[in-house]
């Protein structure tokens, strides 16, 4: 048979698992929701740029002069999909256009090559004719831009090269070439401050959002598991059966434990595939992080796994002692969302900004919020700045042992059955 | 002489201003079923609490077969079950499964919980619907699989708060039988609560009248109802608070 411990700690996954509310809310909601999302965002962006490539210009050539016909002989070159219609008045061939499929129309002005020749602006006139107010139609209308810049930089190029023949005219227009280092915990990296600034964002941006994610969920779980016993008594019937109470509140938390990794990974997964559908279309640069020193040490990453266990220990523990003062599971939910600021806000702050950089005041208000210490250590692994990991470590595991203590306290005595949250009510007068 | 299997003396609980138990005392011998009945707040459930070691009393003494409830709860625990009044079950869980949850803190061979689980579901007489889940019983069906699970363990001392409390005429009735039958084939104990004066003059060997905290008057039913000249046990309690 198993143990006491483990026989709760089945349970508690079994039981928890089984309930539509965790399951698709913590666990399969993530994996569905945060994909659609990104696929949504994938469709339209891509729907963006393919109205981009199949919009149908129309030209109006109106000068005479050569320019004019290499103007449109570059767009051509460009496989843009050109329509010379012939000349009329403006207003006219615009309603004719309104009829078709067609975007914008480029007219060409008598004098554009003229203007071109004598070192004057050549004019354009551009009309975008737009049929509904939405990003792709907008897209479209600036479907010229383009092909013109193309048009206008081999202008450029040529103009450079009959002014200085023997000059190469890239060298002309941008004259200087910067070649970036930069000194990273005594390293010389090749790599410009901008990318490493990325990676940077991505590590202050992901590490706290991680554990905000994960203690969140975990402490819903955790109070919802609780309020269930409370609320169906069979907390009543567990705490008179031949099984140390402290078993119990180990069960509670191991179950949770579980319960919120599963939660957690799948947020991370349904996150990732997310941020990859919404960025498929950004050219991604592979570098090795490790080559760089980058990446987490082994021990960076012990220590990042014992502050995760404490944090979340300690997370699960405190909703219980909340949730042990609700009657029902909506009571629990209602007393859990003050206290989930004190993950919120230091997870915030710090993703914006190093807790150092803040006032004094501020720094000792967010060191008071215990997780503040949890991303302090997420942060300082990344850098490897172990001396900051093991305080952050101290500063969590004593708030842990604190609020596994009144847990404990609070299992051994019949206040886990009698707590009520009441409010002081006015005596009535007789 | 032999050995009580409930004595409470001059209990006393407080919860804060509110006195729910006010000095109450009294015996069970074993193998009786031993009725309390009162108002809503008279302190049955307190005394049922105190006695399945869930809160502890501000005085006074209870002990379970000799085991003080206060001193030694382990003890006291290993040889009792306890049913709360209107508790649920897991509702994720199926019937066997939660049955075979709460064997397996009894016993620590496989064989024995699986006897114990397969007379559960005879108790219970929810045949092939145990193996759904809790969340799909009636009331009825779920009381059913509690009593069965209190009982299972044959348990020295079985508390029982309102065991067919809101349940229909069928429900309460297979209720009634098995807690009766279980008393005769085990020799278990049985003390519990109900409002139902029919249910209690049915069940109970003995009987204890309670109100405020305190035992108004205790005996067989006929005794009760004989001291009041009353035909049931619902009058002899209006008598006996009226006089009170």
């Amino acid at each position: 048979m198993p143990s006491a411990l483990g026989n709760l700690v089945k349970k508690e996954i079994k039981e928890m698992l089984r309930d539509p509310k965790i399951l698709l809310g913590m666990v399969l909601m993530p994996l569905i929701v945060f994909p659609i999302m990104g696929a949504a965002i994938n469709i339209s962006t891509s729907t963006v740029e393919k109205s981009m490539k199949t919009a149908t210009l129309a030209v109006m050539k109106l000068d005479h002069g050569p320019l004019a016909d290499q103007l449109i002989s570059s767009f051509k070159a460009l496989n843009v999909s050109l329509l010379e219609i012939q000349s009329s008045p403006i207003d006219e061939a615009i309603r004719s256009l309104e009829k078709t499929n067609i975007t914008t129309l480029i007219v060409i002005p008598p004098g554009f090559t003229e203007n071109l020749t004598l070192g004057l602006k050549g004019e354009l006139d551009v009309y975008a004719i737009l049929r509904s107010i939405s990003l792709s139609e907008g897209a479209k209308a600036s479907a010229a831009n383009a092909p013109i810049s193309i048009y206008e930089k081999m202008l450029v190029y040529q103009a450079i090269k009959q002014a200085f023949p023997d000059r190469n005219p890239e060298n002309v227009l941008d004259p200087i070439a910067v070649n970036s280092f930069v000194i990273f915990k005594g390293r010389l990296l090749n790599v410009s401050p901008e990318f490493l600034q990325g990676i940077f964002m991505s590590q202050s941006f992901g590490f706290p959002m991680v554990i905000m994610l994960l203690l969140i969920s975990a402490m819903q779980i955790a109070a919802t598991s609780i309020s269930i016993e409370k609320e169906e008594k069979t907390l009543e019937t567990l705490l008179t059966l031949p099984v140390g109470r402290l078993s119990i509140l180990a069960g509670k938390l191991a179950g949770s434990i579980v319960v919120a990794l599963a939660g957690a990974i799948a947020a991370i997964v349904g996150i990732n595939f997310y941020a990859a559908s919404i960025f498929s279309f950004v050219p991604t640069e592979s570098v090795d992080l490790a080559a760089l020193g980058l990446s987490l040490s082994p021990l960076a990453y012990l220590l990042l796994g014992v502050t995760m266990f404490v944090t979340i220990i300690s997370a699960l523990a405190l909703a219980i002692c909340i949730a042990v003062f609700s009657e029902n599971v909506r009571e629990a939910q209602s007393l859990i969302g003050p206290f989930s600021l004190i993950v919120i806000l230091p997870s915030l702050v710090l993703m914006f900004v190093d807790i150092d950089a803040l006032p004094l005041y501020f720094q000792v208000i967010l060191y008071l919020m215990p997780y503040t210490h949890s991303i302090v250590a997420s942060k300082a692994a990344f850098v490897g700045d172990y001396l900051t990991m093991l305080r952050s470590i101290a500063g969590i595991s004593l708030f842990t042992l604190i609020v596994l203590y009144i847990a404990a306290k609070i299992f051994t005595t019949e206040k886990v059955i009698t707590a009520r949250l009441t409010l002081r009510k006015p005596k009535i007068s007789q | 002489m032999s050995e009580n299997a409930i004595e409470i003396i001059n209990l006393h609980k407080r919860f804060g201003e509110v006195k729910a138990l006010d000095g109450l005392s009294f015996t069970v011998k074993p193998g009786e079923i031993y009725g309390l009945i009162g108002p809503n707040g008279a302190g049955k459930t307190t005394t049922l609490r105190i006695l399945a070691t869930l809160i502890k009393p501000s005085a006074g003494s209870a002990r379970i077969f000799g085991l003080d409830v206060e001193k030694n709860p382990d003890g006291v625990r290993r040889i009792i079950s306890y049913l709360p009044e209107e508790a649920g079950a897991y509702k994720n869980l199926s019937g066997i499964e939660y049955l075979e949850f709460m064997a397996a803190f009894y016993f620590k061979k496989r064989e024995e919980a699986w006897e114990s689980v397969q007379e559960a579901a005879r108790i219970s007489g929810l045949g092939e619907r145990l193996r759904d889940k809790v969340k799909t019983y009636s009331k009825g069906m779920t009381r059913r699989l509690l009593i069965a699970r209190a009982l299972m363990m044959k348990p020295k001392l079985a508390i029982l708060d309102e065991p067919t409390s809101g349940l229909d005429i069928m429900h309460a009735h297979h209720i009634r039988r098995v807690i009766q039958n279980y008393v005769e084939k085990h020799g278990v104990t049985v003390l519990l609560s109900s409002h139902n004066m029919l249910e209690v003059e049915f069940l109970c060997t003995r009987v204890a009248l309670i109100n405020q905290g305190r035992i108004l008057i205790e005996g067989t039913p006929d005794e009760i109802k004989s001291r009041f000249g009353v035909d049931n046990l619902e009058e002899a309690f209006m008598e006996a608070t009226r006089s009170a």
